[in-house]
Parts: C-alpha cells; structure tokens; sequence
C-alpha cells in the first residue's frame, strides 16, 4: 500500500531558513542546510524547500541553494519550490538535486508553461502550490505577489486536470505558524477529487494530522515551523499519529 | 578488498548528485560521464533518470550511449538502471506517444491507470528468488512515476501493489532495474544499493 507522507517543509527567505508566520511575519531559523539533514536523518517522508522570495524578485529558482544541499547526501526526497519560470528551470532544479518541483507564481501567470514542465521532467515530478483561504464556504486563492486574493475558479485548475501537475500544495496561507491552525475546509471544498493534495500551513498536532490524512484526496500533510522546535520531531510524530496509513518510526530517538 | 567503481552513465538529464553521494556513504568510488573510456574502466554501470522517457532516450542517442550500452550488454556487464533508468532498459514506452527504447529487456512501459501517479513510499514484495533482493522483501521505497515496465514473467522480480500492481523490480542475467529511488530510501535504500552493487559486480 502506497504509504501518506509526513513532508518537512523548510522556508527559505533570502538564504536563510525561517519560521514563517502567516505568510507576512518571519524569525530566522538558521542554515537551510541544517534543517535538511535533520529532516534527513530523523526520517522525514520527503523534505521541501520553499524559497518564497525568489519569484518576487524574478531570480529564478536557488541552484546554488540546492547544490548546497545536493552535496551533503541527503537519503530523504527532496522537492523544491522558488522562482521557476520555464522547463529549463524545473530542469536545472532537478540537474541541481531536487526530484520535484514546486510551481507557484507561474501557475497563475503563465499555466501553459506547467505542461511545457511536465513534458520535460515527467509530471510526476511537478507539484503545484495553491495558498487558499476558505471564505463563507468559498476557496479564494491567493496572488501572493500583489497579496490579493480572488475566487479560485474552474479554469484555474486546468494544469492540474490535464495532467500537468501530479500534486496540489494546498498552503493555508492564513494559519501559517499558528499550532493546529490549519482550515480543514480546505480539504473539503478542493472541487478536484482526482488530484492528491499536500495539506500544508499550520499542521502541527497529531489528531490533526490523521484526521487530514484520513482523507483519501490527502496525500500528505506538510510540517513547516512546528519540526524545528525538538530533536526528533518527525519521529515522535510518527509514533503519536495512530494511522497505520503513514511509514511506522524507523527509529525512537530522544529529546 | 578493493573500493568498487560505479560508472554513472550521464546523458545530460536526472539528478546525479544523489547517487553519487550515496555511492560515496556506502564506500564505493563513483565515475560520472559519458565517456566509454571512462566508463569502461568501472566495475558497474549505473543508468539514473528523472524526467520523461522520450527526451531521456533521445539525450542517450545524441551521445551515442544507446550503442555504447547495447555493446556492454553484449560483453555481460553489470548494470542498474534506477526509475526512468529502469525504463529505458525496455523496448519501448508509451509515454507521450511510441518510443522506443534501448531494449536490453524484453518488454515495453505503460502507464498506470488508477491511480495515475505513484509517488511515495511503499512496498515491495519479491516475486522471484534472487539473492540481490533477499534483504528487501516488504521494504519500504521512495516511488515516483506514473508508467511502469510491462514484460515476461521471467524478468519480473518484485512487484508493488498501489490502486494496480505493477511491477518494482526486473532482472535479465546481469542487468537489473528497479522502478523507485534505492538513493532516496533512508536505510533500506542503502543497503539494497549496496547489495545491488555488491551483488551485480560479484554475479
């Protein structure tokens, strides 16, 4: 049986891992590097890296980041989100030691370009990342470039049904950093049945993480500021989330 | 004992850092090009791949390493295609049309139906004795891909369940290919790479 991910998510904002609140509040956490092997070696499903400022500043995605990251011989999947643009550079992202890639500003501005992606890396490997809000029963998703949001319509999940995305990344974008703050509404009003989702955005306690993961459209659910508080901490998750869908502890280690 | 020396066939596509750092932890020295030369001079041959079958094939051909393969299989080399890897060892892929591939294995790559993409961990479960395998029987393996092999019974030694089954892992005399990321699968990834390696170079 094809086990449900626990993803340690590790936000990048100008080199520097951080704790992010909100998506508007940041506290600097330290060398991305230093998550990653944690993450590694306390037995994450999968890392992801979000660079959430390179497609602000239309730098593209951090290659010399990954390669950084590709040289300390992580045996975790890595996936990478951050200013990606076109095909070449989904490619270089994964040339550079990334096995997925995470679409976001493009998927809004320029959609076509995800299939150009998935063409060229497998869709398997494209994941695209939908900050949402839920408001009076309605998803609004997010421009996170002009922090405006707007109804998150048919046409917008195109990429996604026409097989140009493997996975949706859907971001709470508002209960970022708050404990157990994650909208399970979310999960329940994504129109797309086929689509796996990433849960991700104030995903912190265990009860909440089965309940997510009792979803059958949830994939995985993504755990950001609430993995860097202690040693161990996807492994003692592990063991507290009663869910025989999720990897058992590969090991028990202490505080 | 001397170190091992893996050759990791490079095409220009897929992701070789992970593996050679892996081979790297695991003590085995690594060479990545595209170089018969330098190929040659490797105990084993490693075939990564990320990506989608078509373009993967046609950066092998550009470099003239569907012959330089084809050639190696001839004289019994060791060899281990990894995911897409594995999948050019067949005859042809469905994905984005007809192609055809290197054929080292009889059989062809097909898409999944339900679901469509496999991604994540899971198991595999060995359906044909074989002593590079033995120590992985209901592991647990990092997947991602949305076709698999399709070929004779013969080749066929393990087999994953997800919605389908299909089949993880395929085997003809000295060349092997396993679908998931031996690389990117923690601990039993490790040691499967190892016996593998290990086991291809000694068999």
């Amino acid at each position: 049986m094809l086990k449900k991910r626990l993803v340690g998510v590790i936000t990048v904002r100008d080199g520097w891992a951080v704790q992010s609140f909100g998506y508007r509040r940041y506290l600097p956490l330290g060398h991305p590097q230093f998550l990653a092997q944690n993450l590694d070696r306390w037995g994450a499903d999968e890392i992801l890296v979000l660079c959430i400022d390179r497609s602000r500043r239309s730098l593209g995605p951090d290659l010399q980041l990954l390669r950084c990251l590709g040289s300390l011989g992580l045996s975790t999947p890595l996936t990478y989100g951050g200013g990606i643009r076109t095909a070449a550079d989904a490619a270089a992202v994964i040339q550079a030691g990334a096995e997925r890639v995470c679409v976001d500003a493009v998927l809004r501005a320029a959609p076509g370009i995800v299939g150009e992606i998935s063409a060229l890396v497998g869709a398997q490997a494209v994941i695209g990342v939908l900050p949402l809000s839920c408001v009076a029963g309605e998803l609004q998703w997010l421009d996170y470039l002009s922090g405006r949001s707007a109804p998150l319509a048919a046409a917008d999940l195109m990429p996604f049904e026409r097989h140009g995305a493997s996975e949706a990344l859907i971001v709470d974008w508002r209960n970022e950093g708050r404990p157990g703050g994650f909208d399970p509404d979310l999960v329940r009003q994504f129109p797309l049945h086929g689509v796996p989702l990433i849960a991700f955005g104030g995903v912190s306690e265990a009860g909440q993480v089965e309940t997510l993961l009792g979803h059958e459209c949830v994939a995985a659910v993504g755990i950001g500021n609430f993995l860097a508080y202690r040693e161990h901490a996807v492994q003692k998750l592990r063991q507290r989330v009663a869910a025989n869908s999720i990897r058992a502890a590969v090991f028990s280690g202490g505080d | 004992m001397n170190k091992i020396t893996v050759g990791i066939v490079d095409y220009g596509i897929g992701n070789h850092s992970s593996v050679r750092q892996t081979l790297n932890a695991l003590e085995m020295r690594c060479r990545i090009s595209d170089e018969p030369a330098v190929l040659d001079a490797c105990d084993v041959l490693l075939l990564p791949g990320v990506g989608a079958f078509r373009p993967a094939i046609d950066a092998l051909r550009a470099r003239s390493l569907d012959r330089y393969l084809h050639e190696q299989a001839d004289r019994d080399r060791p060899l281990l295609g990894i995911c897409l890897g594995m999948q050019l060892l067949a005859q042809a892929s469905h994905e984005d049309g007809f192609t055809q591939g290197l054929g080292l294995v009889p059989g062809e790559v097909v898409s999944l139906e339900a679901p469509h993409w496999h991604i994540g961990w899971n198991v595999v479960r060995q359906v044909q004795m074989d002593p590079l395998f033995r120590g992985s029987h209901e592991q647990a393996f990092y997947f991602n891909h949305s076709y698999a092999y399709r070929g004779p019974i013969e080749f066929q030694v393990c087999r994953t369940t997800a919605g389908e089954d299909f089949i993880s892992a395929i085997r003809k005399g000295r060349i092997v290919g396993v679908q998931f990321h031996p690389e990117k699968s923690q601990a039993a990834g490790r040691a499967l790479l190892r016996e593998l390696i290990c086991g291809l170079r000694d068999a």
